[in-house]
């Protein structure tokens, strides 16, 4: 981890969170899609630990999501209507979901393969049903609608999200006043999960949490506990997940049922597959990829559902890393192409 | 005499109504090499497992220095001193040979678990002399940059014997170490074991006989499941019950 590592990490980032909302706009985004992208993409990054890193497929992943959201609205709609406040929402969403993923996550590492992902989809329709069925908490199938979300305080200031930046025409790429504060706060939290992230993977317990991933057997007698290992990265997953639901229920001011479906669960998949399992950026890049086709292309085509499908099958077949881990491995390919050229007659 | 390290008292093991192990009454006493031999089917394999916590016994108990340690899984038993090498090499086939060592290590240093997410993984000198230090008892240094996987078949034996020593074990379990190995590799690894017997107390499950008679400091028979004769090399190879037991429809590893 060396400090140029670390800058050109850091520099790029930002400079990409920067640049991302405005590169968008020629081809049909804009900035309401942009902080979408990068709050659910935050729950992606953060599944990415469980499915890429510890190699477990949870196929509840909604679950984390969906909760994150109720909790964050009901807290400032329910729980405390009174004093509202937009730290708190946030807060209580993201440790309900860390207790939640804390209980479910002793219960679902016992087990392997398919029955770990059937077993994550039973606890995420038992959720999606309770959800549904809790019409006094949860207003049911109509969800939370129109929900005040209070201003951000942040020491003296109070920071209204809602607020667009000032006008200031940059061309093809729109105009600033296209993106509100949101974008600004989704791409803080971004960075810091990123570098978050980022972090874990490289250290002492990422390390191990791959060396359960490859071999589970001979990692349990040299000595680690591989439950408690994926437990943890259970809950960090979960936690990330419910943080990304608090995040868009607050920014929606609004959440339904659908939240918590099989078709979310399957969404954190395919985001995280097609931008690439084990890589920081992928599962955020592939959130970014398919929720434009989703929202763009469903705009102009009808058959968008058939050219995700599409995608999805062509980086299954043609890049089994995903897009970032294609990039990876013709690196890696090239290496060890000038090693062996060195080292050849 | 030195002290017990390892016993069993009516240990056994069964599947349903077959009893893979049954009545194991065992002693093995500190610094000891010893063997366990018996035909194919005789319950060696279960017996380790048992040993190591990979199976949990259904009768008996298990005492690690006096300690009781029947109920403890794996990963516990590791950390109280009992590693074991695998009759067909568990390793990490994508990891260097070094890094393979460096993951006992560092289950060692840390303990089953630990949550250190911002302390770099590869910046550990303790780990890092625990590792070499295995590496260099087995004679493997000069390939510690090469991937497992990629190792011939007795390499890949030795690296898993050095992954299991570099957890600091008391007792090593060796499942087999020369099974499949050359002439030339089964006289390394004869080698590497007395050397290691110096340091450790090893328990080995082989049928080289040859090898067996040679290294022994004394020799458990067991047979269907039970143990049918111990003794010193000498006394295993006199004994008629045991030739009876391995000529009983046994062609496989003559006394």
């Amino acid at each position: 981890m060396t400090v140029a590592g670390e800058l050109r990490f850091y520099g790029l980032t930002i400079l990409g969170l920067i640049l991302f909302p405005f590169l968008i706009h020629p081809i049909g985004g804009y900035g309401g899609l942009a902080t979408e992208v990068l709050i659910v993409g935050i729950g992606s990054v953060g599944f990415n630990l469980l499915l890429g890193y510890a190699g477990l497929l949870s196929y509840g992943q909604a679950m984390f999501y969906g909760v994150g959201a109720y909790v964050a609205l009901l807290t400032v709609s329910r729980f405390f209507p009174d004093h509202p406040n937009f730290w708190l929402a946030l807060a209580l969403g993201v440790a309900f979901v860390t207790l939640m993923a804390f209980v479910i996550g002793m219960l679902v590492v016992r087990l392997y393969g398919i029955y770990f992902s059937l077993l994550t989809l039973a606890f995420a329709q038992m959720f999606f049903f309770i959800v549904f069925k809790w019409r006094d908490l949860t207003q049911g199938d109509d969800g939370l609608q129109g929900i005040t979300v209070p201003a951000m305080g942040l020491g003296p200031w109070s920071i209204d999200l809602t607020t667009p930046f000032p006008a200031l025409n940059l061309g093809p790429f729109g105009d600033l006043s296209d993106l509100h504060y949101w974008y600004a706060f989704a791409a803080l939290v971004t960075l810091a999960v990123l570098a978050f992230m980022r972090a874990l993977v490289r250290s002492q317990f990422g390390e191990v949490l791959g060396a359960i991933r490859d071999n589970e057997e001979r990692s349990a007698l040299i000595g680690f506990d591989p439950r408690r290992y994926k437990v943890a990265a259970f809950v960090i997953a979960g936690a990330l997940t419910g943080l990304s639901g608090a995040l868009r229920g607050l920014y929606d001011t609004s959440i339904a049922p659908d939240a918590l479906t099989v078709e979310t669960s399957g969404n954190f998949v395919i985001y995280t597959v097609i931008g690439g399992v084990k890589t920081l950026f992928g599962p955020l890049v592939g959130t970014g990829l398919i929720m434009y086709l989703q929202n763009v292309l469903s705009a102009k085509t009808d058959a968008w559902r058939l050219i995700e499908g599409l995608i999805f099958v062509a980086v299954i077949v043609f890049l089994p890393g995903g897009i970032l881990g294609a990039r990876r491995k013709s690196a890696r390919a090239e290496l060890a192409k000038a090693v062996s050229a060195k080292a050849g007659p | 005499m030195s002290e017990i390290i390892l016993e069993t008292k009516g240990l056994g093991k069964s599947f349903g109504a077959f009893a893979a192990n049954a009545d194991i009454d065992f002693t093995v006493r500190e610094g000891e090499l010893r063997a366990v031999i018996g035909p194919n089917g005789a319950g060696k394999t279960t017996f380790f497992n048992l040993l190591s916590g990979v199976a949990t016994a259904t009768a008996g108990d298990i005492f690690f220095e006096g300690r009781r340690i029947t109920p403890l899984g794996g990963p516990r038993r590791v950390a109280l001193g009992i590693a074991k090498a695998f009759q067909t090499a568990n390793l990490y086939p994508d990891e260097t040979v070094l890094q393979n060592c460096r993951l006992a290590a560092l289950a060692r240093t840390q303990g089953s678990f630990a949550f250190e997410p911002f302390r770099p993984s590869r910046r550990l000198d303790e780990v890092d002399r625990i590792a070499h230090e295995a590496l260099e008892l087995v004679d493997m240094t000069a390939l510690a940059g090469a991937r497992a996987g990629d190792l011939s078949h007795g390499d890949k034996k030795r690296v898993d014997i050095a992954v299991a020593i570099a957890t600091k074990p008391k007792i090593l379990l060796l499942d087999e170490p020369v099974a499949g190995m050359s002439l030339e590799e089964v006289r390394k690894t004869d080698a590497l074991i007395r050397g290691l017997a110096k340091r450790m107390t090893i328990l080995l499950i082989e049928h080289d006989m040859t090898m067996i008679m040679g290294i022994s400091d004394s020799i458990t028979v067991l047979h269907q499941g039970k143990i049918l004769a111990e003794g010193t090399p000498a006394e295993i190879r006199a004994n008629q019950r045991v030739q009876e037991a391995y000529l009983g429809g046994h062609t496989e590893g003559h006394v």
